[in-house]
């Protein structure tokens, strides 16, 4: 029972790194990014690809940077030219982008499934009310709770996390106000790539690498981002913890039915607030 | 998204009537073409190509109509071909079985959305998608019923309305059912469009709060396009599930659902043939670019980017402008 949770918290903690880069996105240039799974994924192959020459600890950094600075050249290329037209546009965009990186990481590594092992350092196991449970999983929990903690702080207390919260609520008056909000969103897409990097290294070693893993969690993640309130961050971690435990419950008892489950909680929250838990402005 | 008088039926008499002729001319054309072209591997193509464009002419009459974008047409396409099948298997006549397959999923969209339309936008794409890929996971993993990730054969009998199964399952003639069925959707759909309804959801689309200030109630119009969609969608599973007498879970995967919107962006969504026009395109590149290449999704994915950054109005709006030119017309 306790491992079931822990093991929710697990895939939570993931769904929440990656779902809160979406969030971030979303919020500052108003676009959804359909190739956001597809950034987890190229993250997950790029730590593979360094962890064999470097071992897990360099690929974990390398495989952020990466990531950010590929947010950055999105950002520049893709959401700032669009953000002024339908938003509909960018999901097609990026749906286009989402099938051409599935297809270069299908080139470059091909189909087949790939591992990555946990570093030694945390490759042991924990004994927890009487069942052992892997060290590796306990430090994605961790390492779940120190980026909705960052975030929170980052965007309370810093200047540029000011920035971000004005101009998230209101780009034009912020950007009267002198503040570059260009730049502003291009460190946020930066960081919202970042995490998409971060979530698809330490997913690496929890679930085997192949070129359609970036959709099948995109689904999650936009289950999360929806039945939170789109653009709450709050409400991303809230949705994360939930569907993170109904996801594992779901495989344990239902196996057969898992993945609807989330499907219909979705759907209840919706009759319930059509907004989303957290959620002010759909 | 569009500005209203694109669509609005508000159109010169010639033109109307020009588009009933030239619908017309197609129809004709489609019957006539399995008799000039003997190539099997071609009508097979098309065959493929129509049951496409149906599917491609629901996508864009949601987007057109209601200015919504679904990412999980898929799961109207497959449901109905797992209905088919299903029912079949339960000892169902396949006559019955036909008409289930598309009714049912009909009403589930109904049902679904009363719930979901009241989200728009991209989080409206974000749940068509959650929803279709939770019918494929269901499919995949219900192994006693569905036969997993290895499809189902489908059991039909030797007739189904008094016609030889053989009848849907040759190219040639199957061509001519889909390409019937493609054309008097079309035809449907234009008249709905021109309608009270029409107009209405045009409406709401336009500006939901108005329309429901004004007195109409705009959750469910707005729920009957999506059905009216969700039902366009099924008559293409229903036209898979004929043709190939087989349906596997590729059926009900977002890539499908995603090839849809591709086809109908490709070919235009503002126009009621457009997305039709689209599907056959695609199909084309597709199969061309896979002669050559393994990597036709990012042939796909690159044409997709730049039909949507170049070309927002679609193959189809090329044609429209292009013909304008030539018949004097201006366009507004």
């Amino acid at each position: 029972m306790v491992i079931n949770v822990l093991n929710g918290l697990v895939y939570g903690g993931l769904l929440y790194i990656l779902s809160v880069g979406l969030v971030l996105i979303f919020g500052l240039r108003r676009v959804v990014n359909f190739a956001h799974g597809s950034l987890f994924m190229v993250g997950g192959y790029i730590a593979f690809a360094v962890a064999a020459h470097g071992g897990f600890w360099v690929a974990l950094p390398v495989a952020i940077a990466a990531l950010a600075i590929l947010g950055v050249i999105l950002d520049r290329f893709v959401f700032r030219p669009l953000q002024h037209e339908d938003p509909i546009a960018t999901v097609l965009v990026t749906f286009g982008l989402l099938l051409v990186l599935e297809d270069v990481v299908k080139t470059i590594w091909g189909k087949d499934f790939l591992s990555l092992a946990a570093p030694p350092l945390l490759s042991g196991t924990v004994s927890i009310a009487g069942e052992t449970f892997p060290v590796y999983r306990l430090m994605v929990i961790g390492v779940a709770v120190l980026v909705a903690a960052g975030l929170s702080l980052w965007l309370r207390f810093s200047r540029i996390g000011l920035y971000v919260r004005a101009s998230s609520v209101d780009p034009v008056t912020t950007g009267m106000q002198g503040v570059d909000t260009d730049r502003v969103s291009a460190v946020v897409v930066a960081i919202g790539a970042g995490l998409a990097g971060l979530s698809g290294t330490i997913a690496a070693p929890l679930m085997a690498l192949s070129p359609s893993m970036g959709s099948f969690i995109l689904i999650d993640s936009f289950i999360v981002v929806v039945v939170g309130g789109l653009g709450s961050f709050t409400g991303a971690f809230i949705a994360a913890l939930l569907i993170g435990q109904v996801h594992n419950f779901g495989i344990v008892y239902v196996p057969w039915a898992a993945s609807l489950i989330p499907f219909l909680l979705m759907v209840a929250v919706l009759i319930w607030r059509p907004t989303g838990l957290a959620g002010g402005r759909a | 998204m569009t500005p209203i008088a694109a669509t609005m039926p508000a159109r010169p008499r010639a033109r109307r009537l020009g588009f009933l002729v030239v619908l017309l001319a197609f129809a004709v054309a489609g019957c006539a073409l399995p008799f000039v072209v003997k190539s099997q591997l071609f009508l097979t193509l098309m065959t493929q190509a129509a049951i496409n464009a149906v599917l491609a002419t629901g996508v864009g009459f949601l987007v057109r109509q209601s200015g919504n974008v679904s990412f999980g047409h898929a799961a109207f396409f497959g449901l109905s071909a797992y209905a088919t099948a299903l029912l079949i298997k339960f000892g169902l006549p396949a006559e019955a079985a036909i008409v289930l397959a598309v009714l049912l999923p009909t009403l589930f969209a109904l049902a679904l959305g009363v719930v979901i339309v009241r989200v728009t936008g991209v989080a409206f794409s974000m749940l068509t998608l959650a929803v279709a890929q939770a019918f494929h996971e269901l499919v995949l993993k219900w192994r006693e019923l569905a036969n997993g990730d290895d499809g189902m054969a489908i059991a039909f009998p030797s007739r189904v309305f008094g016609i030889d199964m053989a009848t849907f399952q040759q190219p040639a003639s199957m061509f001519l059912i889909s390409w019937m069925t493609l054309v008097a959707i079309i035809l449907g759909l234009w008249l709905l469009q021109r309608s009270h309804f029409g107009t209405l959801t045009l409406a709401i689309r336009e500006n939901e709060e108005r329309a429901r200030y004004i007195g109409y109630r705009t959750v469910v119009p707005r729920a009957i396009v999506y059905a009216v969609s969700a039902a366009i969608a099924s008559v293409a599973g229903l036209l898979f599930a004929l043709y190939n007498g087989f349906v596997s879970p590729g059926t009900l995967h977002w890539s499908l659902s995603g090839e849809a919107l591709i086809m109908a962006i490709i070919g235009g969504p503002r126009l009621v043939w457009g997305p039709a026009l689209g599907g056959v395109i695609f199909f084309f590149i597709k199969n061309a670019a896979g002669d050559f290449t393994d990597h036709w999704p990012a042939v796909i994915g690159i044409t997709l980017i730049l039909v949507t950054v170049l070309l927002p109005r679609g193959v189809g709006g090329i044609i429209v402008w292009a013909t304008d030119r030539l018949t004097g017309r201006r366009e507004r």
